[in-house]
């Protein structure tokens, strides 16, 4: 596993493009690494909760952003809805860290993508999540 | 009108559930009914609630059904499975009763049907952790 990030690489694609992905995000598209996809998220004060640490519903909204993401590019579709989505939340994530989503797709059919996502911060996981995705 | 007659604006603290929210409830603790008016910041590039919205929408309520059910408990998330059903779109009245299947010393189960005009467009399970407990 890689360090944690510290700052967005220069490749790094801003792809919150207006609704709830920009007012949640703004979240970043990353160099693939072999089969894993991976996105980032800088970790903002509105992103928190009352304790300091990033808000699950923020962990499971990258998580779906970047798995969605991944299910267009692997299936072409210009758009994939989330069926189901599940998450588990491992460990904190704080203020100025820059999360990173890791996808992988599991499995591929006609109408489906199956995926998994690991957010870490270098070698810390955050969440691990699972969900299925409907092509087009 | 942002929220049916009965229901009351809920008092959040998590930053990122106030830049999301207002979130409404009515009802008794143990027994409140959560809602969300779906306006365009929720909604994606198809004009449907985005799902990152609906599950912290689902996070935002079930926090508050268990911090009643725990009396001001400190509480956390452990893991949230979300079924998305049906499209909400933006100016929709989004709302669910939180239950709580079971509660032992340390954890929460909860569950809830997500309704719009009564029908069901989300499902959610979850498992929480009463903090400070073995």
């Amino acid at each position: 596993m890689p360090n944690a990030l510290t700052t967005l690489p220069p490749e790094a694609e801003n792809i919150s493009r207006g609704g709830f992905n920009l007012h949640a995000g703004p979240i970043y598209r990353l160099a693939d690494e072999d089969e894993v996809r991976r996105f980032a998220l800088p970790v903002e004060e509105k992103h928190l909760n009352g304790s300091g640490n990033v808000h699950g519903g923020l962990i499971m909204t990258f998580a779906d952003i970047a798995m969605s993401q991944t299910s267009r590019v692997v299936s072409g579709a210009p758009a994939c809805a989330t069926v189901s989505l599940t998450c588990d939340f491992v460990g904190p994530g704080k203020a100025g860290d820059i999360l990173e989503a890791r996808v992988q797709v599991t499995r591929k059919t006609r109408t489906l993508v199956f995926l998994s996502a690991d957010i870490v911060v270098g070698d810390r996981q955050v969440a691990a999540a699972t969900g299925l995705w409907k092509i087009g | 009108m942002r929220a049916p007659e009965g229901f009351i604006e809920t008092r959040l603290i998590d930053p990122f559930e106030r830049h999301v929210g207002p979130i409404y409830e009515r009802g008794d603790p143990g027994s409140k009914v959560f809602g969300l008016r779906i306006d365009d910041r929720h909604v994606n590039m198809r004009g449907v609630i985005h799902g990152g919205m609906l599950m912290t929408f689902a996070d935002a309520a079930f926090g508050q059904a268990a911090w009643d059910a725990t009396d001001h408990g400190d509480v956390v998330t452990l893991n949230m499975q979300s079924q998305f059903l049906a499209p909400a779109k933006s100016g929709d009245w989004l709302e669910v009763a939180p239950v709580l299947t079971r509660r032992t010393r340390a954890l929460l189960f909860l569950r809830g049907d997500f309704l719009v005009d009564g029908a069901p467009v989300f499902s959610v399970a979850s498992v929480w952790k009463i903090l400070g407990q073995p």
